[in-house]
């Protein structure tokens, strides 16, 4: 049990016995004394007003009287009481009775939640054991799709690699292939420059043939001579 | 439970042996002698102390007498406050029995409330109960209940029958388990050294993260001055039904089981004795 609940209870009790249970038999003894002395006033009074003054065998039978009315109302008291408790007891049957019913309702009530408790509790496995089965599988996959996924990183690694090779190796071949294009082209310079000299000497050649044949101006052509323009 | 029905015969059974004095001022015929009565401590004074009338009306000049009042040590005693309330309150470190002064006279109007019939002290119980489950249920418990049921626990308490009582009291007492208690935790703070009557708000039983509140929390939120701080000497006693809960004690629990009858949780604040 909690320690704030057994602290209450210990509290309580402690509570009666110094409140409650040095006092209680002592005012129950009084209030019945109480009870006592106001049925004996009443009885008293009303001897007072109907007995006439008399002798003393008079006021003997008159006390007998007393007497006697006084045990009549004692045992009419007791026996309302007695009747009181009889009342209460038979309707705290009742209640009981009613406590019971009550009772035996809320155990078949709580049966009823324990049973629908019980069997959302199976179907709750269920799904769980459906569920871990679902898990168990999909990580299963999970790691298989890992391992083809590292496989193809390294295929992609090897792929990259020889992709640089390629281009290492096409960009090589370009170079020679326009160091080659290069070279042609000075040796086609080279030749159209050549060319070019040898027809203009050619040409100026010509024309001094056709001039000294003709007697005009002339210029004579040795060995050491440079090309020279010719003025008309 | 099976345990916790003894507190709630603990509760119901709790007694103070009460000596009831006539005002020295009053007018009388002859000496009037005390009266001696053990009162209930979940009732109510003027529920119980048609003996108290009877006797000293015996001693006393029918003119010179009015409606009955009490009080205790010049205090004039409220009526519509449970009887262990008041005692808790204003009495609760005195010797016992309890001395009550009886008056026939001079009634504090603005003290107390009249009670020409106990059928007042029924609607004011019967309020009390309705205000309670408004807070716990909405009022849905106490609506669906019929006109007998309300009389049962009228007189389950007029006649001093705990059978009777909680055989329909515990419908009051019933929430979802799912909810973990009360909507809201009806109760009632007083103080003897305040002239507010008493504190009440809303409290929920158990925490937005479902941790159930104490009567720690509570009177941390209400009235902090009653918690004790570290190495700080107790200043005030917190007391239910004449005695000190620790304050580690669930709040929905002592709802169900140290209410009163009117299904308030009463609960008195007073200056520690020094001694």
């Amino acid at each position: 049990m909690e320690k704030w609940k057994i602290h209450v209870r210990a509290k309580l009790f402690q509570r009666d016995c110094q409140q409650k249970d040095p006092f209680n038999g002592l005012f129950n003894t009084y209030s019945r004394l109480l009870e006592k002395c106001e049925l004996r006033d009443g009885l008293w009074e009303e001897s007072q007003e109907s007995s006439p003054v008399g002798n003393d065998h008079v006021m003997e039978s008159l006390r007998e009287k007393l007497q006697l009315r006084l045990q009549l109302r004692e045992g009419e008291l007791a026996r309302e009481k007695l009747s009181q408790k009889v009342s209460d007891l038979t309707s705290s049957l009742y209640l009981k009775e009613a406590e019971l019913q009550y009772c035996h309702s809320q155990v078949s009530r709580y049966r009823k939640e324990a049973l629908s408790l019980a069997r959302n509790a199976s179907s709750l496995q269920s799904r769980l054991l459906e569920c871990e089965y679902t898990l168990e599988r999909q990580s299963k996959e999970l790691s298989a799709l890992r391992a083809e996924c590292r496989a193809l990183q390294e295929e992609l690694v090897g792929a990259w690699q020889e992709k640089e090779q390629l281009l290492e190796r096409w960009l090589e071949e370009k170079r020679e292939e326009a160091e080659r294009v290069n070279q042609h082209n000075d040796a086609q310079e080279r030749w159209h420059h050549f060319t070019m000299r040898l027809t203009r000497h050619l040409r100026s050649r010509s024309r001094r043939q056709s001039e000294s044949k003709t007697g005009g101006q002339c210029h004579t052509w040795t060995a050491t001579d440079r090309p020279t323009v010719t003025e008309d | 439970m099976a345990d916790d029905k003894d507190v709630l015969r603990d509760v119901w059974f709790g007694r103070i042996p009460t000596c009831f004095t006539l005002y020295q001022d009053e007018i009388t015929e002859r000496e009037a002698e005390p009266f001696y009565l053990l009162l209930p401590r979940v009732s109510y004074l003027t529920l119980v102390t048609d003996k108290v009338k009877k006797h000293f009306h015996k001693v006393m000049r029918q003119d010179d007498v009015e409606e009955m009042w009490f009080e205790y040590e010049g205090t004039p005693l409220k009526w519509h406050y449970p009887i262990g309330v008041l005692f808790d309150l204003h009495a609760s470190n005195t010797a016992l029995p309890w001395s009550i002064t009886v008056h026939f006279k001079d009634f504090p109007e603005r003290d107390l409330l009249h009670c020409p019939s106990n059928s007042v002290i029924e609607a004011h119980f019967m309020s009390c109960i309705k205000e309670a489950d408004a807070l716990k249920h909405k009022g849905q418990v106490v609506n669906e209940m019929q006109k007998k049921d309300h009389k049962q626990l009228w007189m389950g308490l007029q006649n001093d029958k705990f059978d009777q009582f909680w055989a329909m009291n515990r419908k009051l007492m019933e929430y979802p388990t799912e909810e973990g208690g009360f909507r809201y935790i009806p109760f009632r703070i007083y103080q003897t050294m305040s002239d507010r009557p008493f504190i009440q708000k809303l409290f929920r039983p158990v925490s937005p993260d479902g941790h159930a509140h104490t009567l720690g929390d509570l009177l941390k939120e209400m009235f902090p001055a009653a918690i004790p701080q570290d190495d700080e000497q107790k200043k005030y006693q917190v007391i239910i039904h004449g005695i000190e809960p620790m304050l580690e004690t669930p709040i929905q629990w002592l709802s169900e089981h140290l209410s009163h009858p009117d299904n308030f949780l009463h609960i008195s604040i007073i200056p520690a004795p020094s001694d």
